[in-house]
């Protein structure tokens, strides 16, 4: 436990101070202080307009993090060879996954905390100069989505390392991760689509709906984690919805790292 | 202390290409409280055998350990200290942050290591440097830094690849003296190097390896005893392997 620690504090510290963080962060920063402008030109369903633009910014300023500094924290290690110091130590491949996956889970959480902070503090201020438009807020549901924002980082990170365990490049990985966070926000629909094309009035073969379905199990389904709509509209969400979407969220990001860790297990450093 | 018994390995050129020998039947037994030098050209095997030490790679057959247990077994490695070539770490660590960490893999506690952290750091000279960011050293700085990372948790054998490549004369004496102090710790030390004056002041046996086989395994005294020198030596060994030299 203490090599996997010491492999995630490294990760986190290595993560944190690369410049890049700070570039997605002043990037984040500008589109939250744009919020206030924006809700003001637009001066109708400020505060669902608001609440959108701030959890939509925190989202892909985490989704940035994941594909530009997520994905190098691994690959850096595999390119540059940093990985012969740190296998060189009476560490195990599995450790090794699992050190780095707990680093860079932790860069997710502190850099969504302070985003959010100041997605929460942007929220604020319009709420404070448009009140009228805030009926129906709460913040729960917006905490809520924060929450999920983290889960499915988490999850996308958990893939890169799956990726990265097995590809020669950085490169491949960032694709691989990109094409997964794609279908993984859309298969859902996509599978309701195929599954009943005469609502729409398309024809769908039989193969397709196979290969969609197969898609949809393989892939994450990381549209569970999207209640950006929910909390913009201070609707309530279920317990059990929030239930089984943190379970699904834990259970496919422990298969990533079990698989990830076995694919490592027999991977070679010349 | 390390044993390599009959090692082979061969690497895929690219992807369908034909393979290559990195090493054919390696067959080594180094003692404890030995200075062995692993003497080589460039693309002789040397930092293929080394890795395969340190469970990097596997070999495709034979078996290797030291002290007596299996280098595929991570416990092994708690008593292994390794500089690998052209080392490269953590661009945003420090020196002091990136010995806690070879420190606390290794299981050191924090107290250990800082007393630790503190000898190795003047001994290689980082002592003013130990907070700057690794990515501000020169080469030679890295290479210093490695050299403390390796010898963190006080190792009984260490595997140095190519320990004095980027070094200049200062860097080389300082480690020269290290390997010099291990020797009389009684430590076991694995070294590979091209650089033959190396081999020379430091190593009491040699190993010649060329083309992924090991052709020659003495004593340096005995190597010496004549009028040959060690170039001479090795330069026959490469001649006799096929690998025509242009001097």
């Amino acid at each position: 436990m203490t090599a996997i620690w010491a492999i995630a504090v490294i990760t986190f510290k290595e993560g944190i101070r690369n410049r890049a963080i700070y570039g997605i962060s002043i990037f984040a920063l500008l589109l939250l202080g744009a919020n206030l402008l924006i809700s003001s030109m637009i001066m109708q369903e400020v505060g669902k307009v608001a609440v959108d633009m701030a959890l939509s910014t925190v989202s892909f300023a985490g989704l940035l993090l994941v594909l530009f500094v997520g994905i190098n924290l691994m690959a850096k290690d595999l390119d540059k060879k940093t990985i012969y110091m740190v296998l060189s130590r009476p560490i195990s491949r599995p450790q090794y996954i699992l050190g780095k996956f707990f680093g860079m889970a932790l860069l997710i959480l502190a850099t969504i905390s302070i985003l959010s902070i100041f997605a929460i503090i942007s929220i604020f201020m319009v709420k404070l100069s448009y009140p009228g438009y805030f009926s129906r807020f709460s913040w729960p549901p917006i905490l809520l989505a924060i929450s999920f924002i983290t889960i499915s980082l988490i999850l996308l990170s958990a893939l890169t390392f799956l990726f990265a365990s097995f590809s020669s490049t950085s490169f491949i990985t960032l694709i691989l991760t990109i094409v997964s966070y794609i279908i993984g926000q859309s298969i859902m629909d996509v599978k309701a689509l195929v599954e009943a094309p005469q609502a729409v009035g398309i024809q769908v073969s039989p193969v397709t709906v196979k290969v969609v379905q197969a898609a949809y199990y393989i892939f994450p389904n990381l549209s569970i984690f999207d209640i950006k709509l929910q909390a913009a509209h201070g609707l309530p969400i279920s317990l059990s919805y929030i239930f089984w979407a943190v379970s699904y969220g834990a259970v496919y990001t422990c298969l990533t790292i079990i698989l990830a860790s076995i694919i490592f297990r027999r991977r070679e450093f010349p | 202390m390390i044993k390599i018994e009959g090692i082979s390995k061969e690497f895929k050129e690219g992807i369908g290409s034909r393979k290559v020998k990195a090493l054919e039947h390696l067959t080594l037994e180094i003692h404890k409280g030995e200075v062995f030098g692993f003497l080589g050209p460039n693309g002789a095997g040397k930092s293929t055998a080394i890795k395969i030490l340190i469970n990097l790679i596997s070999p495709d057959i034979g078996y290797a350990s030291i002290m007596g247990k299996d280098v595929s077994a991570k416990d092994t490695r708690r008593h292994v200290g390794y500089l690998p070539e052209n080392p490269y770490f953590y661009d945003y660590l420090t020196a002091e942050e990136l010995l806690w960490f070879g420190g606390r893999a290794s299981g050191l506690s924090p107290s250990v290591i800082k007393e630790r952290t503190n000898e190795l750091l003047n001994r290689v000279n980082l002592q003013a440097a130990r907070k700057r960011q690794l990515r501000t050293y020169s080469k030679g700085m890295v290479q210093r830094a490695g050299i403390a990372l390796a010898l963190i948790h006080d190792p009984d054998v260490v595997i140095l690849d190519e320990p004095m490549s980027g070094l200049d004369p200062i860097g080389r004496k300082m480690v020269g003296d290290i390997m010099m102090e291990l020797k009389a710790q009684g430590k076991t030390v694995f070294f590979s190097s091209h650089i033959l004056t190396d081999i020379e002041r430091f190593c009491n046996r040699v190993g010649i390896i060329v083309g992924g086989k090991l052709r020659l395994v003495d004593r340096l005294d005995n190597l010496l005893s004549g009028t040959a020198t060690l170039e001479n030596i090795f330069l026959k060994e490469v001649e006799k392997a096929g690998g025509g030299i242009e001097i």
